[in-house]
């Protein structure tokens, strides 16, 4: 019995071993924007593309989100302006893939609804906004031990728009019409493939990293996060 | 005739199992008690339990800090990462994973000092078994940290280069699976380096016992 467990031990080693060299292998990136609208800085002249892959409904994203929206003024000057970094959130719905959260799918169906307005900052900060009020500031779906969010109205989206300053009567046409749920499958399934990962995941120029280390009403903190894990992308390309 | 041997029922069976389990535990908690009263040991399960928490803490969210100390940051920017880690070490103790963290650090630092006792009196077989199914549980316990599903688990690279991306909504289950193995190893091991330590123990009583009373009848 023990050399069988041995056997499988050693197994998995191996197997850790491999799966992290391959992981860690650098794989290609597409930095072709994926939806404009979702985007920060100037394409053409930065000398920097960050992406974030993501979902509304993870909160480690959010984490991440919150606090650039908390430090947005610093987060524009210092990076998008004086370091010309170009700024894109590639979204998807992998927690409902994964069988997380249904809530994932009409928010991030709501993203791409909001992006054919040319208006996803403002539905993705009301949303966030909205998601911290409602949930995250009591601890609700903060982590996989807390409680979960429950599954949202599609009026919950709806108001978020409004919120947001979006057109609702478009963004509700939209969101029943299912429009962009064929946009935000084919973009999920393009960022499962290349990630081979969850989310958050970064990408900048060279650098890549899952997860977010923040920490939920720690006042700074996920922002001095943030900042390391921007300045190590900006020093992968020096 | 005399060979004739008795069938047990099921029942019976495990009945004495189960006896000798509860045994076999109590006489562990005495050989733990025992070695723990040397300072040296108790020194080395502090030191152990510390340095377990602050690399499963390092590598609980993924490879977040592993990927900045690998980056081109100043080198003062990856100390402040290596000073969140102690920091957050403490923050195990007040979450739910945090503190299966704290559980598995404090198993780990037990197997360590029983390991280490076992190793010092000459118990080569059970040294070399403790140390084999002992570093299994690490591994478990260390491949199941984070929460894979949100791409901070040290699990994920391992199902999608494995098993394709879509192994990932099983990741949940598969990383339970995996605590729970490495708990179970581990309070194998203990119970059973407890049980070799206890009977190594109470022979150098029993044959210090016997000094003496020879000693004195001298």
């Amino acid at each position: 019995m023990q050399r069988v467990i041995r056997i499988v031990a050693v197994c998995v080693v191996i197997g850790f071993l491999v799966a992290l060299i391959v992981f860690n292998a650098t794989k290609p990136v597409d930095f072709t924007p994926w939806e404009m609208a979702m985007t920060k800085g100037d394409k053409e002249t930065a000398k920097h593309h960050f992406i974030m892959y993501t979902d509304i409904f993870c909160p480690y994203c959010d984490k991440f989100s919150n606090a650039l929206r908390a430090h947005a003024e610093d987060f524009q000057k210092d990076y998008i302006e004086d370091k010309n970094v170009f700024f894109e959130i590639r979204m998807t719905d992998v927690n409902y893939t994964y069988g997380h959260s249904n809530n994932s799918r009409p928010g991030g169906e709501g993203a791409y609804c909001a992006a054919a307005q040319d208006n996803f900052w403002g539905y993705y900060d009301a949303l966030l906004t909205k998601l911290y009020d409602d949930y995250h500031s009591k601890g609700i779906g903060v982590s996989k031990d807390s409680e979960h969010i429950p599954d949202l109205p599609d009026s919950y989206f709806s108001d978020a728009a409004e919120k947001g300053g979006l057109d609702v009567e478009k963004f509700n046409a939209c969101m029943e019409s299912d429009e962009m749920l064929a946009k935000l499958d084919s973009n999920t399934k393009r960022a499962q493939n290349a990630l081979q990962s969850g989310v958050p995941y970064f990408v900048f120029d060279k650098y890549t990293a899952n997860g977010f280390l923040g920490q939920w009403d720690a006042e700074g903190y996920d922002w001095e996060q943030a900042k390391l894990l921007l300045d190590a992308g900006l020093a992968s390309k020096q | 005739m005399g060979n004739r041997k008795v069938k047990k029922t099921f029942k019976r069976r495990l009945s004495d199992f189960w006896e000798s389990f509860c045994d076999r535990v109590k006489y562990s908690l005495f050989a733990i008690n025992e070695i723990w009263q040397n300072p040296k040991y108790l020194a080395c399960f502090i030191i152990s339990f510390l340095l377990f928490l602050f690399i499963l803490s390092f590598f609980k969210d993924g490879d977040g800090n592993w990927q900045l100390l690998w980056s081109g940051l100043a080198f003062d920017r990856k100390i402040t990462v290596l000073g969140q880690v102690c920091v957050s070490m403490l923050g195990n103790f007040v979450s739910r994973y945090g503190l299966s963290i704290v559980l598995i650090s404090l198993l780990q630092a037990l197997v360590i000092i029983l390991l280490v006792f076992a190793w010092r009196h000459r118990q080569k077989d059970a040294t070399i078994d403790g140390a084999s199914t002992g570093g299994i549980g690490a591994i478990f316990g260390f491949i199941a940290l984070g929460c894979p599903s949100c791409g901070v688990g040290l699990l994920t690279p391992i199902l999608t280069t494995l098993a394709g991306a879509g192994a990932m909504a099983m990741a949940e289950t598969i990383s339970g699976i995996f605590t729970v193995l490495a708990f179970a190893l581990l309070f194998y091991t203990i119970i059973k380096l407890g049980y070799v330590n206890y009977v190594t123990i109470s022979a150098a009583k029993a044959t210090k016992n016997k000094e003496e009373k020879n000693a004195k009848s001298n």
